[in-house]
C-alpha cells in the first residue's frame, strides 16, 4: 500500500491554468491533496501549447509543462457557460475545501461562480484568485503571463548587463515565484478554518507577491533613495564572483570566492600563488575594486578546462563552484540523481511521461507524484460517479444537455 | 486572530532561508529567530541604512526578517544547547540552514530535539541537501543558479550566462521550506507527529526554468538564451522590445492559444497601419507550425518581428500599457524599482506598509502583504528586530530565568 501523505483528504476544485496558478495545485497534489481541475471543452489550456514538447512533437498531451504543473491532477472537462454547468459545479463546490482560479478578474462572476456565490453554497470554502495585478486597481484587468508581470515588477530591468538592455530572466518568471506564496497561503487559510470554522477569500496578486523576491532593492530606494540597476554577474560583496568560459562550445562555470581563505585557495589552485599576497587582490574590499583585472586572470586560467574539471577541482578545496547546467547536464548530474529529481510516471496517450518530483524531502510522510497530468477530460467518468456519485442516467442527462462539450 | 497565532517558530536561519520564516511569521506565527551572539551574519548583507554597515541597518536583513523576535544565544556552548533545548520543548517549528550536519555535531541534531518534542516539525534548507555526492559543496547565489538551470537560458548570447543581480536561489527554496513546513504541519494535527524536512535549492531554482530543465529526459529541444527572449531551433524568439522610452515585454507567439492574442495585436497593427490586410489575415494560430514545415519561411517570421518592432519602437512604455488595459494586448513596461515604488496600481491597492523604526526615529515604506486575506488579513505586527532585542523577554519572562541568571549568562557570553 502507498504510504500516506500529508495532505491527504484536502480537497481542491481547481480552476486555475496556464502555469502559475496550476504550478500551485501541483504541489498540493504532491502532498496528497485531491486536486479536480476543471478545463473547458472549447478553449484549451495555453500550458497544453508550450515547450519543451516530449518527443520534440506537437500534440495536446505532449506539452512538459503543461505535465509538470498538472500531475498528480484528476481532470474534469465542463462547459462553464453551459447552463447546466452550475449544478455540477455546485456539488463539486460542497465536496471541496478550497476552489482556485487564476481567470482574469472578474470572470469567475461572469461564469456566476465568485466568492458570494461560492460561499452561499458552502459558507466556510476558501478561495484562492490567482491573477498577474491582483483583483483590484486600474492594471487589474490586463491580460498576461508571468513574463509581463515580472517586467512590470522589475526583474527585467535587474537582469543583464549595466552596458546592454535588459536581458530579463528566463521565461514566465512570477509563474515561478508566485506559486509558492499562493500555497502557503491556502494552508494557512486551512488551519485557521479548522480552528475556527471560518472560511475566507484571497486575493493573490502574481505581481505583488513576486515583489518579495526584489525586497532589499526596494527598501534601498524607500529607504535610500537609491534605483538599483543590473549589474551582471557582478555582486557587492564577493570577487571573483562570475560565470567564467570552459573549454567546449557554451561551456560556462560559475566561480565565488566568500572569503580571503576561499581566493587563496583559488589562487594555489590556478598555480597563481602570488596573487594572493598582490596588493590589488589581497582582501575583499580591493578585490571588489579590480574586479574586472581579476576576472580576466580566472578566465585565462579556465578557458582551457572542461566545466565539470573546475568545478571538481575548486569544490575539492572548499572554494564555491559549478559548472552553468542545462538540462541534460542536470539529467546526468549525481546530486540531482540522487534526489530523485526526475520521475518518469505512466502516461495513457504517451505511455509514459517524466516530470520534476516534489521539491522537499519530508522524512515520515513524503510528498510524491504519483500520476501524469490528466489527458483531456480523463476522469469525468471518475469524478462525476465517484467523486459526486451521480447516477448513469443523470450523466446522460449531462452529455445530452452538452455540459462536456 | 491570525492564521497561525497558536503556533511558534525558531528560526536559526542565515542568509540560506530568512525568508520562511517571515513567511510564518507574517500568517501570524511566533517567529523567535535565534541568533550568535553579536547576531546573524547576514544581518552584514548590503545595502545599509544610509550605507552605514551595522547589524542594525541591514535592509537585505529588514527584508526578510519582520514579525520575528531575536534572541542572542551561543549554541555550540553546552549551556547554550541545554537552554536551547528548554525553548524546543514548547516549538512546533524549526527552520535552519547551517552546512549539512552542523546541528547533530554540536548535540542538536534532529533525534536529539525530537526525543524532547516529538511533534517538531524540522525544516533543513541548503542548497544541494541534507546528503549525496555534493551535499558538501560550497554554495552561494550563483553557483546555485548555475547548477539548477535558470543561468543557462538567462543573458546575451555572447556573453556568459548571467543570473538575476538580485539574489534569487535561497528565496525560492525558502518559500518551497515553508509549503513542506505546514504540509507537515497539517499531517501532525492527526498523527502528533512531528518530522524533517530536506530542501535542496538546487531543485528549486529547477522549477524557476519553465519546465525547461526537463527538455532533456523528454527529448526535445534544449532552449538556449537570447538577450530579452529565447532561441528554440532556429527561431530567435524575442519577449523584450524596444519603445520609444525604454523596452515593453509583449508576447507575439504563435499556436491555438498564444495565436488568438498575436492576430488581435495584428488587427490593431494594420488598424493603425503598421501592416497590410494580407499580413493582418495571416493564420498566426497555425503560424508556428507552418514555420515549422516549411510552409511559410523564416523570412515571414522576421518580416513579422519587424513590424511589432517598428510599432514599440514609436510608442511610448505608458501608451502601450494602455493598450493592454482597453485592447487586451499582451503588454507591460519594463519598470525600474522607482517605477514599481511609485506605481498607481500597488498605491491603489494599498500594497506598501509603513512600518514604525522607533530606534532610527523613522517610518520605512515595506512591500506589502504577499497576498489579501478577507478574514485574517496579514499585519506587519513587529519590525526587524534589532540584534538580541527580545533576549529579557523571551528568556526572562517566558522561560523564567532570574535576573541573576540571566546576568551571568550574559557575562559568560552565551546569551
Amino acid at each position: 500500500m502507498a504510504q500516506r501523505r500529508p495532505l491527504e483528504g484536502i480537497k481542491i476544485l481547481d480552476f486555475m491554468w496556464v502555469m502559475a496558478g496550476p504550478a500551485s495545485t501541483r504541489i498540493l497534489a504532491d502532498y496528497g491533496a485531491e486536486v479536480v481541475r476543471i478545463e473547458s471543452p472549447t478553449r484549451i489550456d495555453t500550458a497544453r501549447t508550450l515547450s519543451p514538447y516530449k518527443d520534440n512533437t506537437l500534440g495536446p498531451d505532449s506539452s512538459g509543462l503543461f505535465n509538470n504543473c498538472n500531475a498528480g491532477k484528476l481532470g474534469l472537462v465542463l462547459d462553464l457557460k453551459s447552463p447546466r454547468a452550475k449544478e455540477v459545479i455546485s456539488d463539486l463546490v460542497r465536496w471541496a475545501d478550497v476552489v482556485t482560479e487564476s481567470f482574469s478578474p472578474r470572470a469567475m462572476r461572469g461564469f456566476g461562480l465568485d466568492y458570494d456565490v461560492l460561499r452561499a453554497i458552502k459558507p466556510d470554502i476558501v478561495m484562492l484568485s490567482s491573477c498577474l495585478m491582483g483583483q483590484t486597481g486600474p492594471l487589474a484587468g490586463i491580460a498576461g503571463f508571468g513574463n509581463m508581470a515580472a517586467a512590470i515588477s522589475g526583474f527585467h530591468n535587474l537582469t543583464g548587463w549595466p552596458d546592454r538592455p535588459p536581458a530579463g530572466p528566463f521565461g514566465a518568471y512570477t509563474d515561478y515565484v508566485s506559486p509558492r506564496f499562493a500555497a502557503v497561503a491556502i494552508l494557512a487559510a486551512l488551519d485557521h478554518r479548522r480552528r475556527t470554522g471560518e472560511g475566507q477569500y484571497i486575493d493573490l496578486s502574481q505581481a505583488e507577491s513576486s515583489l518579495h523576491f526584489l525586497g532589499p532593492a526596494l527598501l534601498d530606494y524607500t529607504v535610500n533613495g537609491r534605483c538599483d540597476e543590473r549589474a551582471g554577474n557582478t555582486d557587492p560583496r564577493f570577487a571573483p564572483h562570475g560565470v567564467y568560459p570552459a573549454a567546449g562550445e557554451d561551456q560556462w562555470v560559475a566561480i565565488v570566492c566568500r572569503d580571503d581563505r576561499e581566493f587563496a585557495s583559488l589562487c594555489d589552485t590556478m598555480s597563481r600563488d602570488e596573487l594572493a599576497s598582490d596588493h590589488r587582490f589581497a582582501r575583499a574590499a580591493e578585490r571588489l575594486n579590480h574586479r574586472a583585472e581579476l576576472d580576466e586572470l580566472v578566465a585565462a586560467w579556465t578557458r582551457t578546462l572542461a566545466p565539470e574539471v573546475v568545478e571538481k577541482t575548486l569544490q575539492a578545496r572548499a572554494v564555491a563552484a559549478h559548472r552553468v547546467q542545462n538540462s541534460s547536464e542536470i539529467l546526468a548530474d549525481r546530486q540531482f540523481q540522487y534526489r530523485k529529481h526526475f520521475v518518469e510516471l505512466e502516461h495513457p496517450t504517451l505511455s509514459h511521461f517524466t516530470v520534476e518530483g516534489p521539491r522537499a524531502l519530508l522524512s515520515r510522510t513524503p510528498a510524491e507524484a504519483r500520476r501524469s497530468a490528466p489527458t483531456l477530460g480523463q476522469d469525468n467518468a471518475y469524478v462525476l460517479e465517484k467523486i459526486l456519485g451521480y447516477s448513469e442516467q443523470r450523466i446522460i442527462d449531462l452529455v445530452v444537455a452538452g455540459l462536456f462539450g | 486572530m491570525t492564521m497561525l497565532s497558536p503556533y511558534r517558530v525558531l528560526d536559526l536561519t542565515t542568509e540560506r532561508g530568512l525568508l520562511c520564516g517571515q513567511m510564518l511569521g507574517d500568517l501570524g506565527a511566533d517567529v523567535i529567530k535565534v541568533e550568535p551572539r553579536g547576531g546573524s551574519p547576514a544581518r552584514m548583507i548590503p545595502p545599509f541604512v544610509d550605507d552605514r554597515p551595522d547589524p542594525d541597518r541591514s535592509l537585505y536583513w529588514w527584508a526578510y526578517n519582520r514579525n520575528k523576535r531575536s534572541i542572542t544565544l551561543d549554541l555550540e556552548r553546552s549551556e547554550g544547547g541545554e537552554l536551547f533545548k528548554r525553548i524546543v520543548e514548547r516549538a512546533d517549528f524549526l527552520i535552519e540552514s547551517f552546512d549539512p550536519g552542523y546541528l547533530a555535531r554540536i548535540g542538536l541534531g534532529y533525534h536529539v530535539l525530537a526525543a524532547i518534542n516529538p511533534r517538531l516539525i524540522e525544516v533543513s534548507i541548503t542548497a544541494f541537501g541534507q546528503d549525496g555526492p555534493k551535499a558538501n559543496y560550497a554554495d552561494a547565489d550563483l553557483i546555485i543558479m548555475a547548477a539548477g538551470g535558470p543561468m543557462i537560458l538567462t543573458g546575451d548570447d555572447d556573453r556568459p550566462p548571467v543570473r538575476v543581480s538580485v539574489p534569487q536561489a535561497y528565496l525560492h527554496a525558502a518559500t518551497d521550506a515553508a509549503i513542506a513546513a505546514l504540509a507537515a504541519h497539517h499531517e501532525r494535527v492527526t498523527s502528533g507527529l512531528g518530522q524533517q524536512i530536506d530542501v535542496a535549492a538546487i531543485q528549486s531554482v529547477a522549477m524557476a526554468t519553465q519546465s525547461n530543465v526537463l527538455a532533456a529526459p523528454l527529448g526535445a529541444q534544449e532552449a538556449r538564451r537570447m538577450s530579452g527572449g529565447v532561441k528554440v531551433g532556429p527561431l530567435h524568439v524575442p519577449l523584450v522590445w524596444p519603445t520609444r522610452d525604454g523596452y515593453v515585454a509583449l508576447t507575439f507567439l504563435f499556436g491555438s492559444a498564444l495565436g488568438v492574442f498575436s492576430k488581435k495585436l495584428m488587427e490593431y497593427l494594420c488598424e493603425r497601419g503598421f501592416c497590410d490586410e494580407a499580413t493582418r489575415d495571416k493564420d498566426w494560430i497555425g503560424f508556428g507550425e507552418n514555420l515549422a514545415s516549411g510552409k511559410e519561411p523564416l523570412s515571414e517570421f522576421h518580416r513579422a518581428n519587424e513590424i511589432v518592432r517598428s510599432f514599440t519602437k514609436s510608442h511610448t512604455k505608458t501608451e502601450l500599457l494602455k493598450l493592454a488595459v482597453e485592447r487586451g494586448i499582451l503588454v507591460t513596461p519594463l519598470t525600474t524599482v522607482e517605477d514599481v515604488v511609485q506605481s498607481e496600481q500597488l498605491a491603489s491597492r494599498g500594497y506598501w506598509q509603513n512600518v514604525q523604526h522607533n530606534e532610527l526615529k523613522r517610518t520605512i515604506r515595506y512591500p506589502g502583504p504577499f497576498a489579501k486575506f478577507s478574514a485574517t488579513p496579514v499585519e506587519y505586527r513587529l519590525r526587524p528586530p534589532l540584534v538580541g532585542e527580545h533576549n529579557q523577554e523571551i528568556f526572562s519572562r517566558e522561560l523564567g530565568l532570574s535576573a541573576d541568571r540571566l546576568a551571568s549568562l550574559k557575562r559568560a557570553g552565551i546569551i
